[in-house]
């Protein structure tokens, strides 16, 4: 319930450096309990009491880069963050163990990058472009 | 339409204070309960209700019932059972009132005004996000067994199934003898995110995550192709098994 109260009240309960840095990209005071961090340095938070925050804005993540975008969630934060999984990844004992071994490092969509991804065959073409083969003079024709 | 309006009078009358409400009452039984929540609940904390709340109140209904038989009674046949379905309800003349002087369009009005007073229920995107289901479409992957084997067979079910044809698969036995695709490809801007596909598959290998995040500058970086979709699948791998476990009760 967003009022002039609850602002005041957030910028006491996070103050003044963290309050100019929400202002510069949430754009909203908001206190919560500090959930985790990913190991990009994105700060998750939460917080569940619905007089505070709007119930559906009770999870909010805080990017550690300036310009942001969604993608820069790994997949675990992802699913805690859009409210599929209820316990965030390092509480969550069910998505550690069907962490394989051979899991991937995390990247962001990098389209208009120069990371970005470009598609190409992975099957040997069908038609083969023909290939001059040159027999070497001298020798006699069978 | 009676029912509906005395509906949206009833949830109308709890919420507002004022004296429009009382103007506007179709019919007199709204019960002290509600009255006595009006002066404690404001316009601006009271939360939106989105769908109908069930009204009790339904006296001209309760007295009517008919009963399903074999026989088709009418009231010429029993005149001591008639009963007037339109007893207790509004009269013709009010209901008139209400038709001539558009007063459903001031109500309509009024709970506009009233959203104005609200507060915003907005989502800051990427910073917080709605809600998803285990069950949502969005990129495709290709999975792996927990070995490291990939998952895909090549039977081509998904190839066969897809509606927009978005998918192309050429296989080939590998040295070992196992078959596997060669060409893995899917069309994102052909899919149309139906979900047939991991329907399909007897060996969960095409999945739909949930990252719905790969919008791109290009036409050509969203035709995918094998690797792209087994890389998707590797560093996605744990949100998507415990999407599948969540949801394989009701599978």
């Amino acid at each position: 319930m967003p009022s002039l109260a609850r602002y005041i009240r957030g910028i006491r309960a996070v103050g003044i450096k963290e309050w100019w840095h929400q202002m510069q990209y949430i754009g909203d005071v908001k206190a919560g309990t500090f959930v985790g961090s990913d190991q990009f340095g994105n700060r998750y938070f939460e917080n569940l009491n619905p007089e505070q925050e709007v119930p559906g804005r009770h999870r909010w993540v805080d990017f550690a880069q300036h310009d942001n975008n969604a993608s820069q969630v790994p997949a675990e934060w992802h699913a805690w963050l859009s409210h599929i999984r209820k316990e965030p990844p390092p509480q969550d004992v069910l998505m550690q163990n069907l962490t394989p071994r051979w899991k991937a490092p995390w990247v962001e969509n990098l389209t208009g990058t120069r990371g970005a991804y470009r598609s190409y065959n992975t099957a040997n073409p069908k038609i083969e472009p023909w290939q001059p083969k040159v027999a070497p003079r001298g020798t006699p024709l069978t | 339409m009676v029912t509906m309006s005395s509906t949206i009078n009833m949830a109308f009358a709890r919420r507002v204070p004022l004296g429009l409400s009382t103007r506007l009452l179709l019919s007199p039984t709204i019960s002290t309960q509600s009255l006595s929540l009006v002066a404690l609940r404001h316009v601006s904390t009271s939360r939106r209700t989105l769908q109908a709340q069930p009204t009790h109140d339904h006296s001209h209904n309760s007295n009517n019932h008919i009963k399903v038989g074999t026989d088709i009674y009418s009231a010429s046949a029993e005149p001591d059972n008639y009963v007037n379905p339109y007893a207790g309800g509004p009269s013709a003349l009010e209901k008139a009132a209400h038709l001539f002087f558009f007063t459903e369009i001031a109500r309509g009005m009024w709970l506009v005004l009233e959203q104005f007073f609200r507060p915003p229920y907005t989502i800051m995107y990427p910073y917080e996000k709605g809600p998803l289901s285990p069950r949502f479409r969005g990129e495709h992957a290709l999975r792996r067994y927990p070995s490291g084997e990939e998952r895909c067979i090549a039977c081509k079910l998904c190839e066969a199934i897809c509606p927009a044809q978005a998918i192309t698969i050429e296989s080939e036995a590998r040295q070992d003898g196992s078959r596997r695709t060669t060409k893995y490809d899917i069309d994102m801007t052909k899919c149309i995110y139906c979900g047939f596909c991991q329907e399909a598959c007897p060996v969960d290998a095409i999945v739909e995550t949930q990252n719905q995040e790969f919008s791109t500058e290009t036409r050509e970086e969203l035709l995918y192709n094998k690797e792209k979709l087994l890389a998707i699948g590797d560093r996605a791998e744990a949100e998507i098994a415990a999407n599948l476990h969540a949801d394989h009760v009701y599978r």
